[in-house]
């Protein structure tokens, strides 16, 4: 043997030794059930089945697409299913993780709540589409609550103690006020009147239809127009302006939500959003539909919602989202206003005199 | 020479109008101006108090707004007569007013208007009240009605260019009308104007003077007592 073909060697013993340490690594990571390392490849074994809807049963099937999106899929399938019997295809079941074996705060939580004997932590969350709820419309998160929640029912249960009922139902999501959180922002999200008329009725616009509209560019340049993934108060005024069929609704998100789901006195009094003042009021997102069915979140210019007539012409809360330039014009209106009686009553006051004296003579 | 006659200005249901109206105004600034600085103000205890009272409010006063319209209108059908201004309330009477208001008040001499049930106000609170009840009263108790309506009358807040422009409109209008009750009621102190709205009669200090003769009187000018030039016209006429 040659010298230089032991070099050759000894480089491709080294490479080999690599690969057998890298794959005892990603062993090891699998064997404590963790593993933040691309399971693409490995996830790929199971969703050549469940991500086709005609291979497997109904209720097994995981959009390949939404899965791949979310942090779950990152750990890899067998982080949740341990073993997965040899005869699997046939019927056999696969086990499943106990969602407390990672998330036991949240769960601990989540036990102290009302909600703990009604479902578990499936019964709202399907473990191959979570999402952040930061990353979501705040009506994709009321879908999921009223799954078992009537929403006439609520509606009219909320009317009993809540003015403009219906109107709170539609722009909160339920978890504002049924969660303890401390911090809010405002989450805004695209609607799409229905046959593209105005006034039709409004519903969360489709990746496919804002697609057709933005042609060869991405979705997010109908509003974001020199894409810097920064909407500025002007790119929100040219969006009204210009989009007729497109609007945007608000919903006061909590920023980071607990799982404890309660009935909060304090959400009952009216002033815990109407003067929750604008300073919490200022950071906004707006969620734009992406081609996986997830949302894209976008931050908006500080302040932008609480312009008076263009960020948002949809989002108003009262008390909370005023605008400061609105109040100096009516202080200026009220002041007109007592310039005549300040000024006239000063002027009558000086020469009260003056007509004292014509009475008299007359 | 001068006698007291009693004008029967007011009828009772203006004066029932007006004091609704009144005490309804008030309510709504005290309760609008908590509403939109809840951190600040707490008249009526609560927010929601605050809402409830206001919406109550907002329904009373719109309410007896159209009561006065249908009675002006249809009952004494006086309603054009007494708001809208004609040729020589826009040509003459408006600076006539405005001269006495900022000059002739202050030395002394009489308005040159006196008020009649059939022509109660002068060329400015025509105007005035023109503006005030054809166009601020129904455009603030129109937005008020869609913001109580937001849901049911939704295309129209969208027709109306959404709900943040409504809530724009309604607010400074309030700020308008809040700015105009400074003025009416302090224009209501210069004169005999009070009593009136309360009782329904005015006395009325009546000048023994000769009877006009037909034709002598400016056309639509009818506040002739205190009027120089009138007088001026007058003594041509009786010379000529």
């Amino acid at each position: 043997m040659k010298p230089a073909d032991l070099q050759k060697m000894s480089l491709l013993a080294k490479l080999a030794f690599c690969a057998w340490a890298l794959a005892g690594l990603i062993a090891q990571a699998n064997a404590w059930g963790f593993s933040y390392g691309d399971q693409t490849g490995s996830n790929q074994a199971c969703l050549s089945c469940h991500g086709k809807t005609g291979e497997v049963p109904k209720g097994t099937f995981i959009d390949p697409q939404r899965f791949t999106q979310t942090a779950h899929a990152n750990l890899g399938c067998e982080a949740c299913h341990a073993t997965v019997p040899a005869n699997h295809p046939d019927g056999n079941k696969v086990p499943k993780a106990d969602c407390r074996e990672c998330h036991s705060g949240i769960s601990a939580e989540y036990d102290k709540g009302l909600h703990a004997s009604k479902t578990a932590c499936n019964g709202c969350h399907n473990p191959h589409l979570v999402q952040n709820p930061k990353d979501v419309s705040g009506q994709e998160i009321n879908m999921i609550c009223s799954n078992c929640h009537n929403s006439l029912e609520m509606t009219a249960k909320h009317g009993e103690w809540l003015p403009q009922s219906e109107l709170h139902l539609r722009m909160l999501p339920c978890i504002t006020c049924h969660t303890g959180a401390k911090d809010y922002y405002i989450s805004m999200y695209i609607v799409k009147s229905k046959g593209d008329s105005r006034f039709g009725k409004q519903e969360v616009a489709e990746y496919a239809d804002l697609k057709a509209m933005a042609g060869n560019r991405p979705i997010v340049s109908l509003i974001d127009t020199n894409r810097d993934n920064y909407v500025s108060l002007e790119e929100l005024r040219v969006f009204n302006r210009t989009q007729k069929s497109l609007r945007l609704y608000g919903m006061m998100t909590p920023s980071t939500v607990s799982h404890k789901f309660e009935i909060l006195d304090s959400r009952r009094n009216c002033s815990f959003c109407h003067t929750s003042g604008s300073g919490l009021m200022q950071t906004s997102f707006i969620a734009v539909p992406d081609e996986q069915g997830n949302f894209q979140r976008v931050p908006v210019e500080k302040g932008a919602v609480l312009d008076a007539l263009y960020a948002a012409p949809d989002f108003y809360m009262m008390g909370s989202t005023k605008n400061a330039k609105l109040n100096n014009i009516g202080l200026a209106i009220i002041c007109c206003g007592l310039i005549m009686p300040v000024g006239h009553g000063f002027v009558r006051f000086l020469t009260r005199k003056n007509r004292k004296h014509k009475e008299h003579q007359s | 020479m001068s006698e007291k006659t009693r004008i029967y200005l007011q009828p009772w249901p203006i004066r029932i109008w007006h004091w609704i109206n009144a005490s309804g105004i008030i309510i709504l600034i005290l309760s609008g101006a908590q509403i939109r600085f809840p951190e600040t103000l707490s008249i009526f205890s609560s927010y929601k108090n605050a809402i409830e009272v206001h919406n109550t409010a907002g329904i009373i006063v719109s309410i007896s707004f159209s009561f006065w319209f249908f009675y002006y209108k249809m009952v004494k059908n006086t309603l054009d007569k007494l708001y809208i201004p004609d040729e020589e309330d826009i040509k003459h009477g408006l600076v006539r007013q405005l001269l006495y208001y900022c000059f002739w008040y202050f030395l002394g001499r009489p308005s040159p208007y006196h008020a009649t049930p059939d022509h109660k106000f002068n060329p400015m609170q025509k105007s005035a009240y023109l503006a005030v009840m054809f166009v601020l009263m129904p455009l603030v108790g129109l937005t008020g009605i869609l913001l109580l309506n937001v849901t049911p009358l939704r295309v129209l807040v969208l027709m109306w260019g959404g709900i943040k422009f409504i809530v724009a409109l309604h607010f400074l209008l309030a700020c308008s009308l809040l700015a105009f009750l400074c003025t009416h009621v302090y224009l209501a102190t210069l004169g005999d104007y009070i009593k009136p709205m309360l009782v329904g009669w005015e006395d009325v200090e009546e000048h023994e003077e000769p009877e006009a003769a037909p034709g002598v009187a400016i056309p639509g000018y009818r506040p002739v007592r205190h009027y120089p030039e009138y007088e001026q016209a007058l003594l041509e006429q009786r010379h000529s």
